[in-house]
């Protein structure tokens, strides 16, 4: 018999805040996290970025690695704080005998280290020890022994919908009665690597991203990572559940290495694929929190895609990413905490930055934190290579 | 779930990509450094297209592309890939123009084909596929995850094939930062790697795809009973795995008398080889056998790719080449094998496979 999926632990950090409260209390006084760069040096230091307020060394201690902290990347750090909250938020119990698993998803992974030290390995040995947390599992196995967890550990990497599918791989695992509990999410920490690349891509906002807006002029990368626990419904604790997970799809637009189609083919497939799973109409959908990067590209073919699904009764829908910035890796994770968020306190979510409606759809964000009566929300997110994950979470 | 591997197509250090079976001669180099033999692409991949793609893609693609071309022109449910390392070359190339072109990048490409779903997402381009598609990147777990994942997949009944892959490039770059942990030898015959009784391996690389599917066909006869993964903290000794081993097999209702072949990541590294034989020795029955595959393929995160290739060409024609072979089996037929690989004693994984027929 296949469990369901319940969440029963949140845990988040990003350029709006450390932890879900300071999370939820930017969103309500509609507080951006996009400002001027200051993490490191580069020529594009005029790009508005969304970076998380701290320094290495204060991301360390709030990880609880404050001794070695030297050879930990900030991505890494990033993941522990995320997966600390939501581990004590859930009361994990790591001594408890269940099947439990760790999936975690990144981009670059520890490439903050990369550019610190490459130069120098190449030349010489002084610095191997960053060597083995360079990469992408290096979070992921992080998180995994904080929690105990030895079975099924394993990382993701779908650029930008990488920490999607590691919630729906989480959710599939459970269901399928492979595990019991999953810690699921995803990290990715600024770095000068994806700041030149997406600047060479020309799709770097130079006023900070506007999603859905007609004077849209790109995407403003963010940092951040967070964190959900899920557990079946087998072995939740009753008190502890949040939400449920009900509804997932991943589809590949097949269509472009960057882009996505003016159809939005993969998206729609993702969207109409997680209400199949759920076994909901579109109309049972209260609000989307949508990909909605804010580039000419995504917010047209994601548009049209909600439109395909939806017809005339669109639901409330915006994109938090003039929040947070767009963080890669962790902004499936990161906007699936928010719709969580946005269940748990029966409110609809904001964008930002919006003022004139595209002319080619026939719906607006929503612009102001409104009460409402949400019982399920769907949660987008596409990623370089068509690949493209559609997530739902629904009020128990 | 089981899956039957009803199609493969491998690209490896040995000459693998012209058929289905084990190579006639086995290739030898005295280096500590395998690279794969490469097939004409232009017969595999579009012209136009292998034009400025990284030699990672080519290698993925092609591997693909045989695998599809063999299975009869399956356009697959979902595509599922597992690589330790992703797009490493491209990803170093891009990162060397930051740090020493002071940012001043002359082309997006190499960031773009930096992904690590980058191989995964092109082979879907090239099919016009819009199912399922995944990446998986955790070192030497990559492959295997996706394996379980494929498994998964059959299970849900939402597809009766996947095509999977495993793939990795190595790089100078990687070759030097690992040098620097004890991974490699120095230069030595791979095919005299276990006769050098010294830390570290050599360096490989490869790009191995399979069609799983839920039904038979009728020529092959490898069936994927399983796939197990854990991580250790630190490195683990006989008795850690020997647990995992038997909660893997009694899920899939066989004793460890069933086995008749351990198919082995022997890399020829002192430290980490023990590990295997003692197993072996203390856990497996006197009549199962022990094969490895390393010194053909060379260390990489996704050698067990090429160790499943391997155990469904030795169900599928029931002889062990020669050169695997460490000990006999000691019963005429071949009928489940099981392969186990750890790297460096953390990252453990086992897959066990059956034989359809017998």
């Amino acid at each position: 018999m296949s469990q369901r999926v319940f969440v029963t632990g949140v845990g988040i950090i990003s350029a709006i805040g450390n932890g879900t409260g300071e999370t939820f209390t930017s969103i309500k006084s509609l507080t951006s996290g996009i400002g001027k760069l200051s993490l490191f040096e580069s020529i594009h230091g005029h790009i508005p970025v969304a970076e998380v307020k701290f320094t290495h060394t204060q991301l360390a201690e709030m990880a609880g690695r404050a001794n070695d902290y030297i050879h930990y990347s900030r991505n890494s750090l990033l993941a522990l704080i995320a997966a600390k909250e939501a581990l004590a938020s859930a009361h994990w119990n790591r001594d408890r005998d269940l099947m439990s698993g760790a999936v975690l998803a990144t981009t670059v992974g520890g490439m903050d280290l990369n550019e610190q030290y490459y130069k120098s390995l190449l030349h010489d040995n002084s610095h191997k020890d960053v060597i083995m947390q360079l990469d992408s599992a290096d979070c992921t196995e992080k998180v995994a022994f904080m929690a105990g967890i030895r079975h099924h550990v394993t990382t993701i990497s779908t650029a930008c919908s990488s920490s999607a599918n590691s919630i729906m791989l989480g959710a599939r695992l459970i269901r399928n009665n492979r595990l019991q509990r999953a810690v699921v999410g995803g990290t990715d920490a600024l770095t000068r690597f994806t700041l030149n690349g997406f600047f060479a891509l020309e799709i770097l906002s130079i006023t900070g991203c506007r999603p859905f807006d007609r004077e849209r002029n790109g995407l403003t990368i963010g940092e951040a990572a967070a964190v959900m626990i899920l557990e079946s419904e087998e072995v939740a604790d009753p008190d502890r559940i949040i939400c449920e997970i009900t509804g997932y799809a991943n589809a590949n637009e097949a269509f472009h290495a960057t882009a996505s189609s003016a159809e939005g083919t993969g998206a729609f497939l993702a969207m109409s694929g997680a209400l199949e799973t759920a076994s909901l109409k579109p109309d049972d959908i209260a609000y989307i929190n949508a990909h909605g990067t804010g580039t000419e590209i995504n917010d047209l073919s994601e548009g049209r895609a909600i439109e395909r699904i939806f017809g005339s009764a669109i639901p409330p829908l915006s994109s938090t990413k003039a929040f947070t910035g767009h963080t890669l890796g962790a902004a499936g994770a990161v906007e699936a905490v928010f719709s969580v968020l946005a269940l748990q306190h029966q409110m609809l979510l904001p964008g930002l930055n919006f003022s004139i409606p595209m002319e080619e759809l026939h719906f607006q964000p929503v612009t102001k934190p409104v009460p409402a009566d949400l019982k399920h929300v769907m949660s987008n997110s596409f990623g370089f290579g068509g690949n493209n994950t559609s997530l739902i979470f629904s009020k128990v | 779930m089981k899956a039957f591997i009803t199609s493969t197509g491998i690209i490896s250090p040995q000459e693998t990509h012209n058929g289905t079976g084990f190579p006639d001669a086995v290739r030898e180099e005295v280096n500590n450094r395998l690279t794969c033999m490469e097939p004409d692409y232009k017969v595999l991949i579009n012209p136009v297209q292998l034009r400025r793609m990284p030699r990672i893609m080519k290698m993925g693609l092609a591997a693909a592309r045989l695998c599809i071309n063999r299975s009869g022109g399956i356009n697959p449910d979902g595509i599922i890939v597992g690589t330790g390392l992703g797009c490493l070359e491209n990803l170093e190339k891009f990162l060397l123009e930051i740090l020493e072109n002071n940012e001043h990048i002359t082309s997006v490409l190499p960031f773009i084909n930096s992904t690590h779903n980058a191989v995964a997402a092109h082979i879907a381009m090239l099919l016009q596929n819009h199912g399922y598609n995944l990446t998986y990147c955790h070192r030497g777990l990559s492959f295997e995850s996706a394996l379980d994942d494929a498994l998964m997949n059959l299970e849900e009944k939402n597809a009766s094939n996947i095509l999977l892959g495993g793939i990795d490039e190595c790089t100078g770059d990687f070759m030097l930062l690992h040098s620097y942990l004890g991974y490699w030898k120095k230069p030595v015959s791979n095919l005299l790697l276990l006769e050098n009784k010294t830390p570290g391996s050599i360096a490989g690389e490869g790009s191995a795809f399979f069609m799983l599917s839920s039904v038979p066909s009728d020529q092959q006869h490898a069936i994927v009973e399983g796939v197990h993964t854990f991580i250790t903290p630190d490195p683990a000794e006989v008795n850690d795995i020997i647990p995992e081993i038997d909660l893997f097999l009694q899920k899939h209702n066989t004793d460890k008398k069933d086995i008749s072949l351990l198919l082995a990541g022997i890399n020829g590294d002192v430290n980490f080889d023990p590990v295997y034989n003692h197993l072996k020795q203390s856990y497996f029955a006197s009549h199962t056998g022990l094969a490895w595959y390393k010194h053909l393929c060379g260390e990489y995160y996704t050698s067990s790719s090429f160790a499943l290739w391997l155990a469904s060409v030795i169900l599928q024609t029931q002889m062990i080449p020669k050169v695997t072979e460490l000990i006999s089996p000691d019963r005429r037929n071949i009928e489940k094998i099981l392969i186990y690989n750890h790297t460096r004693c953390c990252e453990h994984a086992l897959i066990l496979l059956s034989h359809g027929k017998i």
